[in-house]
């Protein structure tokens, strides 16, 4: 930082923003004091979105860690300070346990499906024709629709007595499916249902990043006598590489979360099979009211999903992309 | 109601009943300090919404300087902002505060409810000597009051009458022996016999274990659902559920409801507010006592929603007045002839008006047979959440019962701090 202002040239950037470099010389106080005005104004316009953040994100994330480490009831005379208690009771709570495995195979399956089919879908629709762009926007559709009234939708559509497919599965003289009160098959109903919704969202990141491919490399790869598959293996797919970490992060991360679905669908039953651990956490703070376990529940999530976050990093190699 | 609590809550917010009072300007009881006004949260969302409207318009009306204003909200939205909402002082004077069981023990603990002491008999009192079995227990803490009942559901048998006559059945059961026999019968041609609910529903499966002549937990909070008599009063109906189908596995109140709704379920155990919409839906509809038990007697489960004041009210009095007006003869007796409910006191049991209404003399004559569901158990949400309904779950699903009821067993033990 030092060696950036040099002589009387102004600061070209502003980003160092470091007011006091310690210096003494008449020509390098007034551009740092300069650059201290102009300090102040920028926050003042962030000051209202900043009192936001702080007031209603920062200041209840740090308070849930806070609570964390009671035995913190809304509204109780007494709190108890219980230290990581309330983390040595999750270790060994089954039903977070269960909760933490269904939340994995659901993050899992619907995010390698999302990038897949995301993909594939992208591939194939990525000319600007009329058509293609119809059918995009009709995959997209679901994307924009709340989760909730997906969920809704759809359990009304599986219904097996009065929905709409189980009436088409009888006309066609197959037997009707209980697709949500089985066990085995409710977790992949759901995961089917959160691809559909989503898939329109990773197609279009995809449409986005297989445009920003230069056409010069199709064409080198052209010249070189590449085939179809060897073109998409050996330049679209290295070529999009931020495209599919930016992609496959959002969606996990989104996954990890997975909540609305599940509570509007099978309230986390049948017999606990899609209780994922948003929903456990749900339960523990709103229904039965143990916040500063539901607290700890959503803390252990945070540092899950910070982990899995930083190995997409590593393993997408971010830094190195050029 | 309770039945669509999980959609009702992802549903549109209610909205503000706005119970504009005019006229009656006549101020004979007014008091100097001009009118207050009581703000009153409930979750009665169903077809008995405006039963309760009706006692708060007759109450304002008598009483011109309380005004009141009742919101109505889904059950898990006033469940997730209540216990904040009365810790900051900023809820509601007065609130239903869940129809769970044994729900009003969270905001005894949290010192958010006052207690009630405005009881005795006559007018302008509570009259907790006239309430329903069980409801004034339910609602003491250390001998102190924190509830009135806001209305008092019990269950009866509705019944599909087409179905019946299609399948050759000529009465309704009587005996839960017939009401198996029955419900095997008319499982047929896609139909189900009976639509029985084990989730996010009023409970259906606790009667049936006691007619069967089981229970729960018994009076030290112990389960009682792994001994002898626990399993056998679970047979029966599991293994029509998961061998004989006589109805679908895992349902949901509301999809049990609708099941009903729809003419493909024969029978449903459900409570008054069921009623309208299933006589709108079309369904020739018989409703009934719920079938006597094993042991020749009537049993059937009793649902409260109780009414608490906020322990920061500025208006103990005023509140306290109008909880007596909730529950006053008068008021119970109007709203039982518009809702179906039966009324919540006993001293209206015999009241010509109320045996004259067909709907409500069958819940009302159940009143003195009913039970709670979990009165006083302590985490009584988590034995439900964590306890019964997944061992209904896996019972229905073919789980030996033998081991799920012991694995329920230790969970239920481990929750209500029985020590046996």
């Amino acid at each position: 930082m030092t060696d950036q202002i040099t002589g009387s040239a102004p600061p070209r950037t502003p980003r160092d923003g470091a007011p006091a470099s310690g210096r003494t010389s008449g020509l390098e106080a007034r551009p740092t004091r300069r650059r201290m005005r102009r300090f102040q104004p920028a926050w003042l316009f962030m000051a209202p979105s900043l009192l936001i953040l702080g007031a209603f994100v920062v200041f209840p994330i740090l308070r849930s860690l806070y609570y964390s480490f009671f035995d913190w009831t809304v509204g109780a005379v007494s709190q108890p300070f219980v230290g990581f208690g309330n983390y040595v009771q999750l270790f060994h709570d089954q039903q977070f346990w269960n909760a933490l495995r269904i939340t994995l195979e659901y993050t899992i399956v619907s995010v390698v499906l999302l990038v897949v089919l995301g993909f594939v879908a992208a591939l194939l629709l990525q000319r600007d024709t009329l058509a293609n762009r119809i059918v995009r926007s009709v995959f997209f559709f679901p994307t924009i629709v709340s989760l909730v009234t997906i969920g809704l939708v759809w359990k009304f559509l599986l219904d097996p007595d009065i929905g709409l497919v189980g009436g088409i599965t009888t006309m066609l003289g197959l037997p009707s499916v209980a697709w949500l009160q089985s066990t085995s098959l409710a977790l992949p109903t759901i995961i089917f249902v959160s691809v559909w919704k989503s898939i329109g969202f990773a197609m279009i990141l995809f449409v986005a990043g297989l445009k920003g491919v230069p056409a010069e490399r199709y064409e080198a790869a052209e010249l070189d006598g590449a085939n179809r598959w060897q073109t998409v293996w050996r330049i679209t797919l290295p070529s999009i590489r931020p495209t599919m970490l930016f992609t496959s992060m959002i969606l996990t991360i989104q996954s990890f979360q997975v909540f609305d679905l599940v509570y509007v669908m099978t309230g986390g039953g049948p017999v606990f099979h899609t209780d994922t651990l948003v929903n456990l956490l749900y339960r523990d703070g709103f229904v039965n009211y143990q916040t500063g376990y539901a607290s700890a529940i959503s803390w252990v999530l945070f540092v899950i999903i910070m982990l899995i976050s930083l190995l997409q990093l590593r393993l997408f190699r971010y830094d190195d992309v050029d | 109601m309770k039945h669509a609590r999980a959609t009702l809550a992802v549903g549109a917010f209610a909205a503000v009943a706005a119970l504009a009072l005019t006229g009656c300007s006549a101020g004979g009881n007014a008091s100097t300090d001009g009118p207050v006004t009581l703000k009153v949260w409930t979750g009665f969302t169903g077809g008995d919404r405006p039963g309760y409207a009706t006692i708060v318009k007759d109450f304002e009306k008598a009483h011109p300087d309380i005004k009141v204003e009742m919101t109505v909200q889904p059950w898990d939205t006033i469940q997730q902002k209540l216990p904040s909402a009365w810790l900051t002082g900023q809820g509601p004077d007065v609130a239903a505060v869940s129809s769970d069981p044994n729900a009003v023990a969270q905001y005894v603990k949290t010192n958010s409810v006052m207690a009630i002491t405005n009881t005795g008999s006559g007018d302008g009192k509570i009259n907790t000597s006239e309430f329903a079995p069980g409801t004034v227990k339910e609602f003491t803490y250390d001998g102190k009051l924190y509830g009135v009942p806001a209305n008092f559901a019990t269950l009866s048998l509705y019944y599909n009458k087409k179905l019946f006559q299609d399948a050759g059945i000529a009465n309704p059961p009587t005996t839960v022996q017939e009401m198996a026999t029955d419900a095997r019968k008319l499982t047929t041609g896609g139909k189900y016999g009976i639509a029985l609910a084990d989730n996010q529903t009023i409970q259906m499966w606790p009667v049936l274990q006691w007619l069967e002549g089981g229970d729960i937990v018994n009076g030290k909070n112990c389960s009682v659902l792994q001994t002898s008599d626990g399993q056998q009063s679970l047979k029966t109906w599991a293994d029509l559920v998961a061998k004989d189908k006589v109805s679908p596995v895992g349902l949901t109140g509301a999809e049990a409801d609708s099941l009903f709704s729809a003419g493909k379920a024969a029978m449903e155990i459900n409570g008054p507010w069921a009623a309208p919409g299933y006589k709108s839906a079309g369904i020739d509809l018989g409703i009934v006592k719920v079938p006597v038990g094993v042991d020749g007697k009537s049993t059937t489960l009793g649902s409260i929603a109780p009414l608490s004041i906020s322990a920061k009210t500025k208006y103990p009095e005023q509140a306290q007045e109008f909880l007596a007006y909730w529950t006053s003869k008068s008021a119970q007796q109007k709203f039982s002839l518009q809702t179906g409910f039966p009324p919540l006191r006993t001293d209206l049991s015999d009241d010509a008006k109320l045996k004259a209404d067909p709907t409500v003399s069958v819940f009302a004559s159940q009143v003195p047979d009913s039970r709670l569901y979990l009165p006083h158990v302590p985490s009584a949400t988590k034995v439900d959440s964590d306890g019964y309904v997944p061992l209904i779950g896996e019972i229905t699903r073919g789980k030996s019962i033998a081991d799920a009821t012991k694995s329920a067993g230790q969970t239920i033990d481990g929750l209500t701090g029985c020590s046996q």
